[in-house]
């Protein structure tokens, strides 16, 4: 019953979706308001008729319907309901009609606001919105169909949407169950939230369509979707985040990033984004770079579709596994036709895109920000390249090279340097002109301070030229973002006669933006300090001990104490824990207790590190192998990670930086306007 | 300011939009041609695995060969693990193998086949070095090997073929142990 009902109302959905596109595309060529208004209805219903399927899946999920072969992969009985919710996007199927359903919310949303100044937009908007939700839904309902069950068919069991004649339905005593490695918190929201982070990029794009297809192309767009990037951008950059957080956790090598291809194609989205969180702004103060905008989320758009794709067609070799499925064409068919009409588009539009002014000055605001943005295209171009290379070589030569982490680390990190050195200079810089003097003037107390820094970092932590430099950079940019806070709360405090805390909180809430951006670019350099620590100061070693016996490392020593193995039939998992003390300096600080999950169901490992975190390092110590219980010895890997927590504070701190930056403003008449440009109506608020 | 300018319509040059063309074009059909690729049908457990030549890597050799088909292997209990250098994961499992070769290899009943995929010569000679790996590994050229062994496209990945040239056994991710690897050897014999 279930089934049929969420494959009935899948379906209708499908063809809810087309009608809209069809009405709309009337609608907006007859110039007929109801045939619009009437898809904007259609695209509307998508949303509560792709609720019902996922809620008939969720329910399928929750009640051990084996007899569905998706519940059947990803469920098991053991598992609590809030994983059983969970693995409706933890396979292939599910993810994909979860994906469609995001996309659906955020279409509606969006339809639903006023549309009364921007009625030209609205029914291309749904156009491009529909479209894309036609192909998701298309993929699930005729490809990787999650409501497809077991049928036994003389005598074998074969997975079929409907009864075949003769066919009786198979129910599977128990499910495979989700992927222990996907059983971590971490897990559970990594992957919505990357998915957010996508969907979230299709509004901006569906409105610069809009804009190209009704010429209509001057900085409305932008304004309408600035917030849409923004939450999309926080959604993104926290699925990047947890998704580190998780590998640190549960992946057992104490590392965070591994430059994976599928982590580079969840990474390169985010790079097209931060760049054009930098490059609208010029666009909006100065009326610049209308073109570089179009072409950024463009890019923005297709790479998500194309790491989605990536991921999901096993065109890449990865350590991230996802099975072969026959949506690779489709994927890539979909990439194809909508990369082709938007260069299309611009290319057609390109001549009423120019910009309304020109840049004067190489120093000016403006302009550092278009080299923050060519830096951020450099990281996209070594990403990129990265990721292509295998199918380059393969094509030249017949084999499969790949680059490595080596690689992308060499080519990104001056990069990353320019880039932070870009952040202590580009807030000090004014809006038209700027000299080296008028900066030199407003940072040299700041580098001052940073070198001083420096100096004590060489004298009582390291000599490592690359992270000396790395910490001056951080340092730099601390200082000058800190100075700007400072020196405009005064200002305001010396003209409003309040006390300092007051003028700071009105600061910074009268431009949200700005100063959100420098508590993000505060936040990035707590993240540098952990990256840097794990990255350059690492240490790591591997030994088998014997009870009692010790293993040193830098400055800690660990002695094996005990082993201890036992089920949890309720739970479906065997436990195989040690406990190891630990000593600092010769004191004992305490114990730990790495151990190995054994899971029934799926038969598989997971390695629970057991860590001991502070401000100054991690000590990070795994269970890789135990003897049995008489030899009494096991061997332990241990890493030593310095500084890496700095790196989950830095992430939290930069969440914040994002929703202070992307909350609705109370008073959307206080939004600057751009001075100097014409503009054919009033300022007023962004899409909310 | 450049008022003249911006009253000059001018569009994207005809140089410029074939450079893009082709571009496009070009890289469109570079994905397509890996996409076709991954596409290969796979060898199924409990199926015969479809033949393919092995090269080993320099330094590497099996009965004085440093190349054979794997139909040479007949006879024998055949594991293959597909890692890469890159893999972090597979370092998990590289030592508990080398061991479980030692345990095997002078049976001769049993070859353990290390298949490099997608990798470096540089990165697989230095991780090769690094666990002192002694079973013959050979690079997967022109991935014809993980077309059609490697079913999730993920390392490490290990295929265990009886001694008809069976699929038997497949494990997707790292051993925990050497008894985890001699138990999946021994359910085959």
């Amino acid at each position: 019953m279930f089934v049929e009902f969420g494959y009935g109302v899948l379906l209708v959905s499908f063809l809810v979706a087309i009608y809209s596109i069809f009405a709309a595309i009337y609608g907006a060529t007859n110039k007929s308001a109801s045939m619009v208004e009437s898809a904007r209805r259609a695209m509307l219903l998508t949303f509560p008729l792709l609720s019902l399927s996922a809620a008939a899946l969720v329910y399928l999920l929750v009640n051990n319907h084996f007899e569905v072969s998706f519940v059947y992969e990803v469920t098991s009985r053991s598992m609590p309901t809030y994983l059983k919710v969970t693995a409706w996007w933890g396979g292939q199927a599910g993810s994909l009609l979860f994906w469609s359903w995001l996309l659906s919310a955020f279409a509606s949303a969006v339809t639903i606001r006023k549309w009364d100044r921007d009625i030209e937009f609205l029914p291309w908007v749904i156009v491009i919105c529909s479209t894309t939700l036609v192909f998701f839904v298309g993929m699930v309902a005729f490809y990787e169909n999650p409501f497809t069950r077991f049928w036994l068919v003389g005598g074998n069991v074969e997975p079929h949407l409907f009864a075949p004649l003769n066919a009786t339905l198979f129910t599977a005593d128990d499910g495979n169950g989700l992927n222990p490695l996907l059983r971590h918190p971490g897990m559970v929201i990594h992957p919505p939230m990357l998915y957010l982070g996508f969907v979230s990029y299709v509004i901006p794009y569906a409105f610069a369509m809009a804009a190209l297809i009704t010429g209509r192309t001057d900085d409305r767009w932008i304004r309408l979707t600035r917030r849409w990037s923004l939450w999309a951008w926080l959604f993104l950059s926290f699925g990047l985040v947890l998704g580190g957080r998780w590998a640190y956790d549960v992946l057992g090598w104490g590392g965070y990033w591994g430059w994976d291809p599928v982590e580079i194609a969840a990474f390169m989205p985010w790079l097209t984004g931060t760049a054009f969180l930098h490059s609208v702004m010029i666009q909006e103060k100065r009326g610049l770079l209308k073109h570089w905008n179009m072409i950024l989320v463009i890019l923005t758009y297709a790479l998500v579709i194309f790491g989605t794709f990536l991921t999901r067609s096993g065109v890449l070799s990865s350590v991230h596994a996802f099975a072969n499925s026959p949506i690779g064409p489709l994927f890539m068919g979909f990439v194809s036709i909508s990369l082709i009409v938007s260069i299309a588009l611009v290319i057609w539009r390109w001549p009423d895109l120019r910009g309304e002014t020109e840049m004067k000055s190489m120093l000016s605001r403006e302009a550092l920000f278009l080299l923050n943005n060519l830096l951020f295209m450099s990281v996209l171009v070594v990403c990129f390249w990265g990721v292509i290379f295998p199918l380059i070589s393969e094509l030249f030569t017949g084999q499969k090279v790949t680059v490595g982490p080596p690689f992308y680390e060499r080519a990104t990190a001056p990069l990353f340097a320019a880039l932070m050195f870009l952040m202590g200079v580009a807030p000090l810089s004014a809006w038209g002109h700027s000299t080296l003097q008028t900066l030199g003037r407003s940072m040299w107390k700041s580098a001052v301070a940073a070198v001083v820094v420096t100096g004590i970092l060489f004298v009582t932590y390291t000599k490592n030229i690359i992270a000396l430099v790395g910490f001056f950079l951080i340092a730099l940019v601390i200082f000058v973002t800190l100075q700007e806070f400072w020196r405009a709360a005064r200002a305001r405090q010396r003209a409003q006669k309040e006390n300092f805390l007051t003028s700071l909180s009105r600061l910074m809430g009268r431009n949200r933006r700005r100063y959100g951006g420098y508590i993000i670019h505060i936040s990035m350099m707590l993240m540098a300090i952990g990256i840097l620590g794990i990255e350059l100061f690492q240490t790591s070693t591997q030994g088998s001990l014997a009870k009692d016996e010790q293993l040193n490392i830098s400055g800690y020593t660990l002695q094996y104490k005990e082993l201890a193995s036992w089920d949890d039939r309720g739970e479906g998992v065997n436990y195989t824990r040690a406990v190891v003390d630990v000593y600092k300096d010769g004191e004992y600080i305490g114990e730990l207790n790495p151990r190995i999950d054994y899971y029934f169901d799926s038969q598989q490992n997971m390695t629970i590190p057991g860590n001991r975190s502070t401000l100054n390092d991690d000590l990070y110590v795994l269970l890789v192998d135990w003897q049995p219980v008489s030899n009494a010895g096991a061997t332990f890997k241990v890493y030593v990670n310095p500084l890496v927590n700095w790196l989950w504070i830095g992430s939290l701190a930069f969440m914040v930086g994002i929703i202070f930056a992307a909350w609705p403003d109370r008073d959307p008449a206080e939004e600057p306007a751009r001075s100097g440009v014409a503009r054919s109506s009033k300022q007023t608020s962004a899409a909310d | 300011m450049t008022e003249e300018t911006t009253n000059i319509k001018r569009g994207v040059p005809v140089w410029a939009q074939v450079t893009i063309w082709t571009f496009l074009v070009g890289l469109l059909a570079l994905v397509g041609f890996g996409l076709n690729r991954a596409r290969n049908p796979m060898a199924e457990i409990g199926e015969p695995v479809p033949d393919f030549d092995i090269v080993y890597y320099e330094g590497y050799e099996y009965k004085d060969k440093t190349q054979m088909k794997l139909s040479d292997l007949q006879g024998k209990v055949v594991v293959i693990n597909i890692w890469a250098s890159w893999c972090k994961p597979c370092e998990q499992e590289a030592a508990e193998l080398e061991e479980a070769w030692q345990f095997y290899k002078d049976a001769d009943d049993v070859v353990f086949i290390g298949v490099d995929y997608v990798d470096t010569p540089a990165g697989a000679n230095e991780y090769l070095t690094k666990f002192n790996i002694t079973f013959p590994n050979a690079p997967d050229l022109q991935s014809t090997i993980s077309s059609i062994l490697n079913r999730q496209m993920g390392v490490p990945e290990t295929y265990i073929i009886d001694r008809e040239g069976v699929l038997r056994h497949v494990k997707i991710g790292p051993f925990v142990s050497v008894d985890e690897i001699k138990s999946a050897i021994q359910s085959i014999e």
